[in-house]
């Protein structure tokens, strides 16, 4: 910069940052000043120790390899496919339960409203409701296959994340919390705390006990 | 003293099936006259056209739960005395303490029984 001076180069900077405002610079100073700049650059990379250029050299490869890695995961087929499908099974389970349940409901109702005076009548009507109610619980067998392929998509997840913290070497990964969503926020205030694990929350005993 | 089944009992849920469930439980036990309201903002419309001898509720239940509904209801003057019952499946200490103390009348963990019902229904009454 041996022919700029330092109060001609502030001058510049002003001018490009405030919106070239300025009849005083030109635009070969502007050039002028881009040619200095990148003139010291160069001394500053020619000061490089060269190890550091080969380290760089050894991330780079690092980077490469683990995009391989991480492509091997196919976390995009979970994305994309598996969760979905998962979803859908959950969707199906729900749907299917809550058919069979109103199917034995009706079956259950229709016993205990039939009129038991025609014993004939009501022996038909009872076994015919009974064989429907049979049936209605085949949907445990169905939604029992569901219920493994969602735990084994769960479980492949699990596999697929347990082996993205170890190539990323994510050792804190479960420190890092999350802001409480609104939602969050409700379910811990109104304690929605959903049903329990047996033996974990209080029995009907202990209720009654408190009672 | 036997059970006075004439009175109009309100079931509070969001499931159908529950709702369902209890009501023919009701009328196993005699009661008739059962309302059904899908949310605590339901349930308190129908409380303040209608004054209903029990009230069964849920807990999580959205927009309004069933612990919000029983606060509501303890802190109106005109509703504050009806008997209320939980029916849940939160089954956490601080849940059946807060229900506690928010004046629940007695307190069912889901899933329940015919006969477990009755006897609270009995309790809440005084038989």
């Amino acid at each position: 910069m041996s022919d700029m001076s330092s109060e001609h180069v502030a001058k510049i900077i002003d001018f490009l940052r405030n919106g070239r405002k300025s009849e005083d610079v030109s635009l070969e100073d502007v050039m002028r000043l881009a040619e200095l700049m990148a003139e010291s650059f160069q001394s500053f990379f020619k000061t490089m120790d060269l190890d550091i250029y080969s380290e760089l050299g050894e991330m780079a490869r690092e980077i490469a390899n683990m995009k391989e890695e991480l492509a091997l995961l196919r976390l995009s087929d979970m994305r994309d496919e598996h969760i979905p499908t998962a979803g859908r099974e959950l969707d199906a389970i729900v749907e299917a339960t809550e058919e069979a349940t109103n199917t034995i409901m009706s079956a259950a109702e229709e016993i205990m409203g039939a009129d038991a005076a025609d014993i004939e009548a009501y022996q038909g009507l009872v076994s015919e409701k009974v064989i429907d109610i049979f049936q209605a619980c085949s949907f445990q067998d169905i939604t029992g296959q569901r219920i493994s392929k969602v735990v084994s998509t769960l479980n492949a997840l699990d596999k697929r994340i347990t082996t993205l913290v170890e190539k990323l070497k994510i050792l804190r990964i479960s420190d890092v919390a999350g802001e409480e969503t609104a939602a969050e926020k409700r379910a811990r205030e109104l304690m929605l705390n959903g049903p329990q694990f047996s033996g974990e929350g209080v029995s009907q005993d202990d209720v009654d006990a408190f009672f | 003293m036997a059970l006075d089944t004439s009175i109009p009992v309100l079931v509070v849920d969001d499931y159908k099936t529950m709702i369902r469930i209890i009501r023919n439980l009701l009328k196993q036990l005699g009661f008739e006259d059962v309302d059904e309201a899908a949310d605590g903002t339901e349930a308190l419309g129908k409380m303040k056209e209608r004054r209903y001898g029990l009230v069964i509720s849920d807990w999580n239940m959205e927009p309004m739960t069933g612990y919000e509904l029983l606060k509501q209801v303890r802190s109106d003057s005109s509703l504050s005395k009806t008997p209320f019952i939980m029916v849940t499946a939160e089954s956490k200490t601080e849940n059946v303490i807060a229900a506690k103390k928010a004046g629940v009348n007695n307190y069912i963990v889901k899933p329940f029984n015919a006969p477990t019902l009755k006897s609270k229904i009995e309790a809440v009454f005084g038989d």
